[in-house]
């Protein structure tokens, strides 16, 4: 029963997220859509895919774990037959599948825009590194989100989040080897753009390790 | 051979700046007992305990027979909880969680469940978010009752309703335990509720157990006795009188353990018994709290 259950407060929550999620895809789509027509609108479209992703980000998280428990759901989901254990278990691949599965639907969008359009493909590997770059600041902002519910930590997250974005792509444009393929016919996968990768991998994995490790040694769940 | 529903053992928990001080309590089926103590007091901290959601340092607990909080999803399945400050996604509706919590609990009694939302006057197809306070404890009493749980804890669930809402709750509380294999855990701070529907009280007060007994027995043990006291004559001091009042020649005098010999005491110190009172809960706990406090300081 208690495995059905979790089972069912998964789908539980990704019935209650069907609406943000959906709005991030439909907005996401358009961002995707606007990338081949001109510079003007390649611009205007990454800008707002990498807006619609950091909002999906923070309303899954700050909606669906944080909100929950200080509007106290958290007391009627967990007075329901299972653990504290499985029900973050739950919370966590909900969240996870609804944010992950957006994220991939719109990275393979953008890919297969600029695979299909006259966009050069050189472009390709800057694109997942910032896009990457976004998955990583949800991590960390989950992990934030299960480890702590201190309104300070989750604002100094998000907003180190989003002020970092900014200071990423001119970073990563500044690497010669990035710079020089980012118009080329094909996407090169530079040394400077897979450190990055694995060092954002890196952080990603370590920000929920931690989270749950927090989580894991709370007394009160309530 | 008795059937203990909820059994606590000297269970601790410290914070800051509270401690729940060495608890032990025992609940068995059929019984109701209701948990009074003042804001703070730990009622709730206890409660949630019992459910799992927080961990004791030190202790014991059973609820059902499940070890907690090792065991507290099986033990979850016959349990029904309600507080006063849970709530509910309001994006859905009454129905929707209807249905959700039919789908978790085998023993889902959608008969009994349609004739609570008459009873409570609730309207299946209602937002959550639209409900008023009282309707959202009833819709999540609705969700709990209909599952016909063994044991209902109930944290504070008549804080904040109308007299009209608390005696339709109250009611249909005492109905559930026409069963004889079920029980209730019901903390409140007002007595009259918890006067009305339980048999067994337990007061607590700054973390720790004050007095635990059954409401008859209560009622029984608490007097208050009005005395004369002439000029000249002192009172005894006896073991059980928790508070002196007096007042020229008026003592005002109660105990906790009245028997008849306590008016022949006083009568032979020379002091002249006036009228002897029956107290009310709510007077007993006001009494019970003071005198623990004014000894703890002491």
């Amino acid at each position: 029963m208690t495995g059905s259950l979790v089972r069912r407060l998964i789908l539980l929550d990704l019935y209650l997220m069907r609406w943000p999620v959906a709005g991030a895809l439909i907005a996401g789509a358009v961002s995707i859509a606007l990338l081949p027509l001109s510079p003007v609108s390649a611009y205007v479209g990454g800008v707002s895919l990498i807006c619609v992703i950091v909002i999906l980000n923070i309303v899954l998280v700050m909606t669906f774990i944080v909100q929950e428990k200080k509007d106290k759901v958290q007391i009627f989901m967990l007075s329901l037959p299972v653990s504290t254990t499985q029900y973050t278990a739950a919370k966590l691949v909900a969240n996870a599948i609804a944010f992950a599965g957006s994220w991939i639907a719109l990275t393979v969008g953008a890919v297969a825009v600029i695979d299909v359009s006259a966009l050069p493909d050189g472009s390709v590997p800057f694109l997942v590194t910032v896009l990457a770059y976004l998955l990583m600041y949800y991590c960390v902002l989950l992990g934030t989100g299960l480890a702590s519910d201190r309104a300070g930590w989750h604002a100094t997250v998000i907003t180190v989040g989003n002020v970092s974005v900014n200071f990423l792509i001119p970073w990563l444009l500044s690497r010669p080897s990035v710079y020089r393929n980012r118009t080329g016919p094909v996407a090169v996968w530079t040394e400077d753009i897979v450190a990055v990768l694995v060092v954002e991998t890196i952080v990603a994995v370590t920000a929920l390790w931690l989270g749950l490790y927090v989580r894991s040694r709370r007394t009160d769940f309530v | 051979m008795t059937d203990r529903v909820i059994e606590v053992v000297g269970v601790e928990k410290a914070y800051r700046f509270f401690r729940l001080g060495s608890v032990s309590l025992e609940l068995e089926a059929g019984q109701i007992m209701g948990f009074v103590g003042p804001n703070g007091a730990g009622k709730s901290t206890l409660m949630r305990i019992l459910m799992g959601m927080i961990r004791y340092d030190r202790g014991a607990v059973r609820v059902l027979g499940h070890p907690i909080p090792e065991e507290q999803a099986s033990a979850k399945r016959d349990v029904g909880f309600v507080s006063e400050d849970m709530r509910l996604h309001g994006n859905v509706t009454l129905a929707w969680y209807m249905k959700f919590v039919a789908s978790i609990y085998p023993g889902w009694d959608a008969a009994y469940a349609d004739v609570l939302l008459r009873r409570f006057n609730l309207h299946a197809d209602q937002d959550i978010k639209a409900l008023s306070h009282g309707e959202r404890v009833k819709a999540m009493l609705l969700l709990v009752l209909a599952r016909r749980p063994r044991l209902l804890l109930l944290d504070e669930p008549t804080t904040g309703l109308d007299p009209v809402a608390r005696h339709e709750i109250l009611t249909e509380l005492m109905a559930v335990v026409e069963d004889e294999r079920r029980a209730i855990l019901f903390s409140s701070h007002n007595t009259q509720d918890v006067e009305q529907i339980s048999d067994q009280i337990t007061f607590i007060d700054r973390g720790r157990i004050i007095d635990s007994s059954d409401k008859e027995t209560f009622i029984d043990r608490w007097r208050r006795l009005h005395l004369d006291v002439p000029s000249g004559v002192t009172l005894p001091s006896l073991q059980d009188v928790v508070e002196t009042k007096t007042s020229g020649h008026i003592a005002v005098v109660i105990t906790k353990a009245y028997s008849p010999a306590i008016e022949s005491i006083y009568q032979r110190a020379g002091a002249r018994v006036r009228e002897v009172q029956r107290m009310t809960l709510e007077e007993i706990f006001v009494a019970n709290v003071m005198s623990n406090r004014k000894e703890q300081a002491a």
